[in-house]
């Protein structure tokens, strides 16, 4: 590793760590900085603009050094295993979120359909089945990743109750929210570029509806 | 994905056409097809002793009880023999069953039969005797039955055959478990199929996604076990030998080989799933029983090669245009559940040609009176439908297409044509708007001012806007909020966006004019012109950059995004045509230019029912106002008018031309004088300023403003109507004579009426001094004011029509500022139920339509043949057209593009007065909407 990366996260006060890794997974806090945020305002690692908190550059950097697990490590191989198998249900939730949102011709959709959003319901509920033995086997290798089975429930909970903002709203911790977060870890800790996670996902989609 | 896949067997809701009127058209049916057995199951195949219509005491019998998931039990009686609850697709109906027993599915294959259509061999277990099939005795009768009836074999390496299970309810319904394919094969034949079909994939993939539900839901291995073993295999092969493994493992006994046991499992597997938490969850969800039965349905599988045979869906209308062109694709290999695979094809791929696809598509439409949605199996070139349905949501073009082709081949009458198109159809068709798929950048949402959409660079000025549009570049004027200065610059734009302002604001009224997409009042928008850049929340945005705004929804994203474009096509017209045979209300446009009347006139508008002058005061023509108005002497005052005279003559020459031998309602002066003065410090002189200064208003909208003006400047009117008539009879000399209306505005005193009316009278009597030619014209008033409805006996004496300005009347019925409560009162009126519409976009039926009522009535007892209109925008509204009908008016008047909206609303309205007569012929207090208000 490099001098100036190890300086990096030493350089980090440890009781800062799990804050500057929670702000970079979710992008932003919203609302007013409260006294949690503030002493990564002080260390440089986070910006308060207007209503939001926005973590900085370095922030990311510290955050992305702190997940990483041992290139080449046998761990890295079990969770690379568990991220292959999250990227094709990664393309389903995105499609459930857009039927959710527009129909298939691409007008809005207004709700009025019932039958349409029961079918777009069971659509989630599919990928809600197929997200958890990828997280069943995740919790095992990673750490504190069983919050995020519980936070999608809750999400999905949230949903059928009514508030279907909880599918796909950024406001809230909505279920799209979670898997974002979610999928913002696997590539953090397994050092993976937003492009060939792009790449890698169309090619699983491809290899399973070919 | 899966929910555009939907499977929508709902051929039960449509009423049963008699089959002898729909019975397939010889020359479309190639024979060979229809003489196959499975296209006539019920023909030649069956054996005798399943035919008895008898089921139904069966099928209405024992319903599974929602916690039997496991029957242990045969609920058959023995006695009866199995095969009496075997129901094969077509004879349903014979049988008394209907949807309640056989399911949707069961129906709509019974009906495609009916109509001489051919389908996938198959057969229904009514909804009461489901459980029986999980029995491998009655499977096994299922199984010989569906070999019957395909004239193939399970185990035949040749032809081989499959079956597969699937499940529906007796009302179109999400959550029912997944089809379950793929029965009967077996480790040892698996080899010879994946032969035939050229390839192993598609065979392996289905196969252990059904091993899968059957493990789970059948023989109880843990769903978390089976989870693993896919998720450790590295293909669909692997996964079907450690299923298979695992069933061992977990039960004790191999997955049975035998295709009646498979298939007994897989109908055990499917009650179970359907019995499962998720379906009860999903039934609860839609608020169906939680003891909602289904029925099974046992479908032959025809293994084929895949170059010949495959599955498909197909529609049978062009999204786009609308006109009957069957679209789809195809899928080589065995049909799994969705999503569906990236592969497929198009149509036109299909080994055997689309004929027979097409014929079924116009045979179903003409029985369903609705596109239609098929899913269709192909087998070495042949095809078989497998589900059809009348299209859940058609595309509007395709909608509106298929009812001029009915009404054209007298499947329908042209008014149940008319009937099937509503007024906001046809808006919506008139409106081009954003293809979106969902990853959009959402900048900002505002009011949705003026339906339709467009992409372009944004720009922060009219001057700029007018640069770049002249270059060709379109352009998205962004705006804190327009002023009539900005009239130029938004007629360049492709669309406004505006930061502050309602729907009735300046911005929103010129764009719906105009027929451009805008977006008001987008509050987290700030316009910065000195840095050339706006804020939307925490974006920045500069001039140049790309942005796409949908003025239906509001809605403005970051980027340029494709517009459908959606011209009124041809069959729209046609409906529109017979929509026009069937109104009474007559139809105008609020038209200020020639050009606007053109594009009027070829949307269907009689007439001109309103022509503001306004704009020919505007943009050069406002110095000569200027002068008029601010004139130091009257000598300055009437060379300024002589100019202005001059000017508008062209104005009506060219406006009049448009609008040909129609009439047209010319409305003189209204404008509030505010809009003509100087900004403070720019008049030209001292004493220029100071008269300017005088003249200006608190309120301006309640000042100096309508026939006003013409008693305060009193050669205002005369010049104004000189050279209308002046004119007119330029125009008359080329042969078209328009029928002339000549408004005053803003009336509330029938003196005011009588002083403009001798103005006018005057200035025809000048015209025809001049050019020995008498203009003919009617005069009449704008009805805007309460005391000007309350006072309609007196303002009849002096006028021969009235036209209702109802925004106006409305502003000053209600004391409502339309600016101001748009923004700020109507939407926490509309929160907290006390207003249903908007009173500015629904007229509003108890106060201000009662005004209007009141006011018809005693115009109408002076002057019985007096006419009147509506000219506010709710001419352009369906239900206060409606209203507006009911009163017996004479026509609407509303802005070009509700035009054919218009048209088709005063042809319902007919519609439905000949249905019922007791609704909408009351007086305005009693009137039909009724949504205007709440109380």
């Amino acid at each position: 590793m490099q001098p100036a990366a190890v300086a990096g996260t030493d350089a980090l006060d440890e009781s800062l760590t799990e804050a500057v890794v929670d702000l970079v997974l979710r992008g932003m806090w919203r609302g007013r900085p409260e006294s949690e945020h503030r002493p990564l305002v002080e260390a440089g690692l986070a910006m308060v603009k207007g209503p939001m908190v926005l973590p900085t550059e370095r922030a990311r950097t510290a955050a992305a050094q702190i997940l990483r697990i041992a290139p080449g490590s046998a761990e890295e191989q079990r969770i690379t295993a568990v991220y292959e198998a999250f990227l094709p249900v990664n393309r389903r939730i995105r499609e459930v979120c857009t039927a959710w949102q527009c129909r298939p011709d691409g007008t809005a959709n207004d709700h009025s359909d019932s039958v349409y959003d029961a079918e777009v319901r069971e659509s989630l509920e599919d990928v809600h089945e197929a997200i958890q033995p990828v997280l069943r086997r995740l919790e095992r290798e990673l750490a504190g990743s069983g919050r995020y089975m519980t936070a999608l429930e809750e999400a999905l909970d949230r949903f059928d109750e009514g508030a279907v903002e909880w599918l796909a709203s950024p406001l809230c911790d909505s279920y799209h929210t979670v898997w974002m977060r979610l999928h913002q870890e696997l590539l953090l800790v397994l050092g993976v570029s937003r492009a060939e996670d792009e790449a890698l996902e169309e090619e699983l989609v491809r290899r399973s509806r070919g | 994905m899966s929910v555009t896949d939907r499977r929508a067997d709902a051929l039960d809701a449509q009423e049963a056409l008699p089959v002898a009127d729909v019975l397939p058209r010889a020359d479309m049916l190639p024979e060979d097809v229809l003489s196959e057995s499975e296209a006539r199951p019920e023909a030649d195949v069956l054996p005798e002793a399943e035919l008895q219509p008898e089921a139904g005491m069966l099928s209405k019998a024992g319903m599974l009880p929602e916690a039997d998931v496991r029957p242990e039990a045969d609920t058959l009686p023995r006695a009866q023999g199995p095969g009496r609850a075997l129901v094969p697709y077509g004879q349903g109906r014979i049988r008394g069953l209907e949807a309640a027993d056989l399911g949707t599915h069961g129906v709509a294959m019974d009906r495609l039969v009916a109509l001489g259509l051919p389908v996938v061999p198959g057969l229904s277990v009514p909804v009461g005797s489901a459980a029986a099939l999980c029995e491998p005795e009655n499977a096994r009768a299922a199984l010989e039955l569906v070999e019957q009836l395909s004239g193939r074999r399970i185990g035949d390496g040749g032809r081989p055959l499959l079956l597969r299970l699937s499940a529906s309810a007796p009302a179109d319904v999400a959550g029912l478990p997944p089809d379950l394919a793929c029965l009967g094969v077996t480790p040892a034949g698996a080899a010879g199929l994946c032969a035939v079909i050229g390839g192993e994939e598609a065979l392996y993939e289905v196969w252990a996604a059904t091993i899968r539900m059957i493990a789970e839901y059948a023989l109880d291995v843990p769903g978390p076990d089976l989870d693993d073993v896919l998720l450790d295999a590295p293909d669909h092969r692997a996964r079907v030998d450690a299923l298979l493994s695992a069933v061992a493992r977990h039960t004790a006994r191999p997955y049975p080989e035998d295709p009646a046991e498979q298939l007994a499992l897989a109908a055990r597997a499917m009650l179970g799933r359907w019995a499962s938490p998720r379906a009860r969850r999903a039934r609860k969800a839609q608020r169906l029983p939680a003891d909602l039965g289904i029925a099974l349905h046992v479908q032959a599988l025809r293994i084929g090669p895949a170059d010949r045979s495959g599955y498909g869906t197909a529609v049978s209308r062009d999204p786009e245009s609308g006109r009957f062109s069957p679209q789809g694709s195809f899928f080589r290999g065995v049909r799994r559940s969705s999503p569906p695979p990236l592969t497929g094809e198009p149509l036109d791929r299909l080994g055997g040609g689309t004929a027979l696809l097409e014929h079924a598509m116009l045979t179903l439409e003409r029985h369903l009176h609705s596109p239609v949605s098929v899913d269709f199996e192909v087998r070495d070139g042949e095809i078989a439908l497998l589900a059809a349905a009348a299209q859940s949501r058609p595309p509007l073009r395709a909608s509106v297409c298929l009812a001029a082709d009915l009404a054209g081949d007298g499947t329908l009458s042209p008014q149940e044509a008319v009937r099937r198109i509503g007024p906001d159809q046809v808006q919506e068709l008139l409106h081009a708007r954003l293809r979106l798929t969902g990853a959009e950048d959402l900048l900002v949402r505002g009011l949705p001012a003026s339906p339709g959409a467009a992409a372009g660079s944004v720009v922060l000025s009219a001057e700029r806007a007018l640069e770049l549009a002249a270059d060709g570049t379109p352009v998205v004027l962004v705006a804190q909020e327009t002023t009539p200065a900005d009239v130029p610059g938004m007629l360049a734009a492709a669309a406004v966006l505006t930061g502050s302002g309602g729907i009735a604001s300046h911005a929103a009224v010129v764009a719906r004019g105009a027929g451009i997409p805008a977006v008001c009042g987008a509050e987290s928008l700030r316009v910065l012109p000195a840095e050339g850049t706006v804020r939307i929340g925490d974006r920045v945005l500069r001039e140049g950059d790309p942005v796409s705004l949908d003025g239906r929804t509001g809605t403005v994203y970051a980027g340029t995004l494709p517009v459908t474009v959606a011209g009124p096509p041809p069959e729209l017209s046609t409906v529109l045509g017979w929509a026009d045979d069937l109104r009474r209300l007559g139809v105008r446009v609020n038209a200020d230019t020639a050009a606007e009347v053109n594009t009027a006139v070829a949307l269907g508008a009689e007439g001109v029912g309103l022509c503001r002058t306004e704009h020919q005061f505007l943009g050069e023509r406002l110095p000569l106002i200027r002068r008029v108005i601010l004139a130091a002497d009257p000598d300055a005052r009437t060379e300024a008018l002589l100019a202005l005279e001059r000017a508008q003559h062209e104005d009506f020459r060219d406006l009049l031309t448009a609008v040909g031998d129609r009439p047209v309602t010319v409305r003189l002066l209204d404008a509030p004088l505010h809009e003509f003065l100087p900004a403070p410090g720019e008049a030209e002189d001292a004493a220029a300023e100071q008269r300017a200064a005088a003249l200006r208003e608190a309120n301006p909208m309640l000042g100096l403003r309508g026939v006003r003006l013409a008693l305060l400047h009193e050669r205002l009117y005369p010049a104004q109507a000189e050279a209308l008539f002046a004119a007119w009879v330029e125009v008359a000399a080329t042969g078209v004579r328009p029928e002339l209306e000549v408004m005053i505005p803003l009336v509330s005193l029938p003196e005011e009426l009588a002083v403009a009316a001798a103005h006018v009278r005057g200035a025809a009597e000048a015209v025809a001094a001049r050019t020995g030619v008498e203009v003919p014209y009617r005069l009449g008033t704008m009805i805007e004011t309460p005391r000007a409805a309350l006072l309609a006996a007196e303002l009849a004496e002096h006028a021969e029509f009235f036209s209702f300005g109802t925004n106006d009347l409305t502003q000053l019925t209600y004391g409502f500022s339309r600016d101001d409560v748009e923004r700020q009162v109507l939407a926490v009126y509309r929160d907290r139920g006390l207003l249903a519409a908007s009173p500015f976009a629904r007229l509003d039926p108890h106060g201000v339509g009662a005004l209007v009522a009141l006011a018809a009535e005693r115009a109408r007892s002076v002057r019985p043949d007096i006419k009147l209109g509506v000219c506010g925008e709710h001419g352009g509204d369906p239900e206060s057209i409606a209203f507006c009908d009911g009163l017996g008016l004479d026509y609407v008047s509303c802005s070009a593009h509700r035009v054919p909206v218009a048209r088709m609303a005063a042809a319902h309205s007919a519609l439905g007065a000949g249905r019922d007569d007791s609704g909408r012929n009351g007086s305005g207090s009693n009137g039909s909407s009724g949504s205007g208000s709440a109380r």
